[in-house]
């Protein structure tokens, strides 16, 4: 039998057994949590082709995991699937911050998707990173958000200012702008009329079109009766594709020194790989090229890793429009929570806004509204390229970049029907 | 009053109640985001019953209906800054006025080439949508809505608020019209439309009628969405999963009742719902693929038909 000071030794032994873990644990537990990520990607729907993105993010949790994860905590991501419908995205991302307790958010893919979570993140505070939206944060101006696309401030308006600048240079004075009547194009036609303006060049032919108009071949000849000397086009995949046979078929006058613009499809290599010479000459918008100017340890170890994860998923095996970006995304978020010692939105807010950051695509530094303070989308011109093959895409000298001057490799080859024969 | 319209106005208080407590009971706001989804397909699905089951019009345009409803609401609060509920009010007198319109240009054909032609509708009203700038066209329109108010603990839980009021007003329309006079009409419509033609019944009258409440309820339940999503765009206003989800919904639950479309809705829903944020979305579409099949080849009544089935044979 026990006596009454044995009893009180492990009474208070016991106590301190039980308490212990709610007093030392709550730090070790803490620590032990992982940091998660929150995003939504376009697994399936109209956008599906952008979730190779997807594997930017894994890449980049991956490395950052290896190296010991973030505040030594590991790093988790959370990732859902909108269907590419802006109607899925609030319950998502309140998922996403209600249940799952994410501590970062990576925005959906484009403006559209991103535009119905802005008003969420403004009223709850938090912290995200924007995944490819234009001028994603000019309505809200929320402090805590910021664009890992290269879009620059007053990107509405500006984004493919480059094109406009190659024709100022070229001395054009008259423009074609032809557009699809979907969002991204609508927009970029909209703030390409009013660049031209600003320069100075007259608008000789300025439409849109239904999306999925196949037959281009009446508004080429409408194009070439307004005799321009450029033809700004903001057009999709699909009509991306249509337009090039067009011109093939129908032809386009001399006078024309630039052609392109706005043009999604060729940044991907399902497009490279079907239309190849068809696209010489074209002068497009683009993101990241394997060029000189851009080629660094980085980027190429990511590509390395990049291609065969992308080969066997069977997404685009080239990759080099969105996912570098999406791993970017992740570097900001690493950036901002090593720099502030925290996953506080405030204080990782106020680092990005103080410090620029070294990515895998070159130092970024931010505006009040979280844009790239300078504007670093290419204007790259398509050239030398034979056959189908894929691969030649991965050396340099094919997708030349002529604008912005601190990443040129090369000089535009005009007009456009030589720089097409060649 | 009989015995199951108490219990119906029972069932209703209850509900509202749960509708107005219930923000203030749960904290949460991820339950309010889902649980707007799931009654704005109650809705939606009630809605289109009242043409689609009622008087077996299949109307493919329930799409057409909401993104109107969606756009009217967008653009009266943008522009006159008008409250949400004389929106709503706007979107359903709008609805019901397409739904008279739709009605006569597409009544006197039936089947198949009803089904076309209301689908025409969703293409038609998108496309105009797109080529009006005021309303944002196919860049969509940025709605940043008003404060909650004060009995209300936030935007989420308003707008849930809001959804069961209008689910409950639209399922207690339906019932009204089910065991109004203008149900019997529409059921001797759908049995065969000679024979009550013949018989004295107004069909086209009473289509016009189910066309303009069908479409009043369907654009009111597009009202609330601007301030749901803060933005609105023409593609996912318009998009054919809402014209697929309101056939589907009711043709899982029974089309004969109001009861089958709710089931119908709250099941499928809540499923999807809960499908977008744990399984991927291929195996949630393919789910709903097989039970739709499933219930077309084993239980065309629906649900509720199956149960009510099963209760009557049970019966000596």
């Amino acid at each position: 039998m026990k006596t009454r000071r044995q009893f009180h030794k492990l009474v208070a032994v016991t106590a301190a057994g039980l308490a212990a873990p709610a007093i030392f644990g709550s730090k070790v537990f803490a620590q032990d949590k992982p940091i998660r990520v929150g995003a939504s990607v376009s697994l399936t729907g109209p956008l599906a082709s952008t979730k190779n993105g997807q594997i930017g993010y894994e890449l980049w949790r991956d490395d950052v995991n290896a190296a010991g994860g973030l505040l030594d905590r590991k790093v988790e991501l959370v990732i859902y699937d909108d269907q590419s419908s802006a109607a899925n995205v609030p319950a998502i991302y309140s998922k996403l911050v209600d249940v799952d307790a994410c501590d970062v958010l990576f925005s959906p893919y484009g403006a559209n998707l991103s535009a119905p979570v802005m008003p969420f993140i403004k009223q709850r505070d938090l912290f995200m990173i924007g995944m490819f939206g234009l001028a994603g944060n000019d309505v809200a101006k929320h402090d805590k958000f910021f664009h890992s696309g290269p879009w620059g401030p007053n990107s509405g308006r500006d984004w493919a200012r480059g094109f406009f600048d190659l024709a100022k240079a070229q001395g054009v004075k008259k423009i074609a702008i032809i557009n699809a009547d979907l969002e991204f194009s609508k927009n970029a036609a909209k703030g390409g009329a009013e660049v031209a303006k600003e320069y100075g060049m007259e608008v000789v032919f300025n439409q849109s079109y239904p999306p999925n108009t196949s037959d281009f071949s009446s508004m080429i000849r409408n194009i070439n009766a307004g005799d321009p000397e450029a033809i700004f086009i903001a057009s999709y995949p699909a009509d991306s594709t249509a337009i090039i046979r067009g011109v093939k078929e129908i032809g386009i006058s001399d006078k024309v020194k630039l052609f392109g613009g706005a043009m999604i499809g060729p940044q991907y290599g399902a497009l490279l790989g079907s239309l190849g010479p068809e696209l010489n000459g074209l002068v497009n918008s683009h993101t990241f090229v394997p060029e000189p100017t851009m080629q660094t340890p980085a980027i190429k170890s990511f590509f390395d890793r990049y291609t065969p994860i992308a080969v066997k998923q069977g997404v685009d095996p080239l990759g080099f429009y969105i996912p570098p970006f999406y791993y970017v995304a992740g570097q900001l978020a690493a950036a901002a929570i090593t720099g502030s010692k925290s996953v506080d939105p405030a204080k990782m807010a106020a680092f990005l806004h103080a410090n620029a950051v070294d990515t895998i695509a070159g130092k970024i530094a931010f505006n009040e509204i979280g844009d790239w303070k300078e504007r670093r989308v290419l204007m790259v011109q398509l050239r030398g390229i034979k056959g189908n093959d894929l691969e030649q895409f991965r050396n340099p000298g094919h997708q030349v970049i002529l604008d912005p001057p601190s990443l040129k490799t090369g000089d535009l080859a005009a007009p456009y029907n030589k720089a097409r024969a060649s | 009053m009989k015995k199951n319209s108490l219990l119906f106005l029972a069932g209703v208080i209850i509900v509202l109640a749960l509708g107005f407590l219930m923000p203030w009971l749960l904290r949460n706001p991820f339950y309010f985001f889902a649980g707007y989804v799931v009654l704005q397909y109650v809705t939606i699905a009630t809605g289109w019953n009242i043409l689609g089951g009622y008087a077996g019009y299949i109307n493919f345009g329930a799409a057409g209906f909401f993104g109107a409803g969606v756009y009217l609401s967008a653009f009266l609060f943008t522009t006159f800054g008008l409250p949400l509920p004389l929106c709503i009010l706007a979107a359903a007198i709008v609805g019901a006025i397409l739904g008279v319109l739709m009605g006569y240009l597409t009544l006197r054909i039936q089947g198949v080439y009803f089904a076309i032609a209301t689908l025409g509708l969703v293409v038609v009203l998108e496309t105009i949508v797109h080529n009006i700038s005021g309303l944002g066209g196919a860049s969509g329109m940025a709605v940043y809505g008003p404060r909650p108010p004060a009995w209300s603990p936030g935007p989420s839980q308003y707008n849930f608020t809001v959804m069961v009021v209008i689910a409950v007003a639209s399922v207690a329309l339906a019932r009204w019209v089910e065991i109004s006079w203008i149900g019997r009409g529409l059921r001797a419509v759908r049995a065969s439309e000679d024979a009550a033609e013949c018989s004295g019944v107004p069909t086209l009258r009473l289509k016009l009628v189910a066309c303009a409440l069908s479409g009043a309820v369907l654009a009111a339940a597009g009202a609330p969405y601007p301030f749901y999503t803060s933005f609105v765009e023409p593609v996912t206003a318009f998009s054919l999963i809402i014209g697929l989800n309101a056939i589907a919904m009711p043709l899982i639950g029974g089309t004969r009742t109001w009861v089958g479309p709710v089931i119908g809705a709250l099941l499928l829903a809540s499923v999807q719902q809960i499908a977008t944020v744990t399984i991927s979305s291929e195996l949630n579409i393919l789910f709903v693929g097989a039970v739709l099949i499933a219930f077309v080849a084993f239980a065309p009544g629906g649900i509720s038909d199956l149960f009510g089935r099963n209760k009557g044979r049970a019966r000596p």
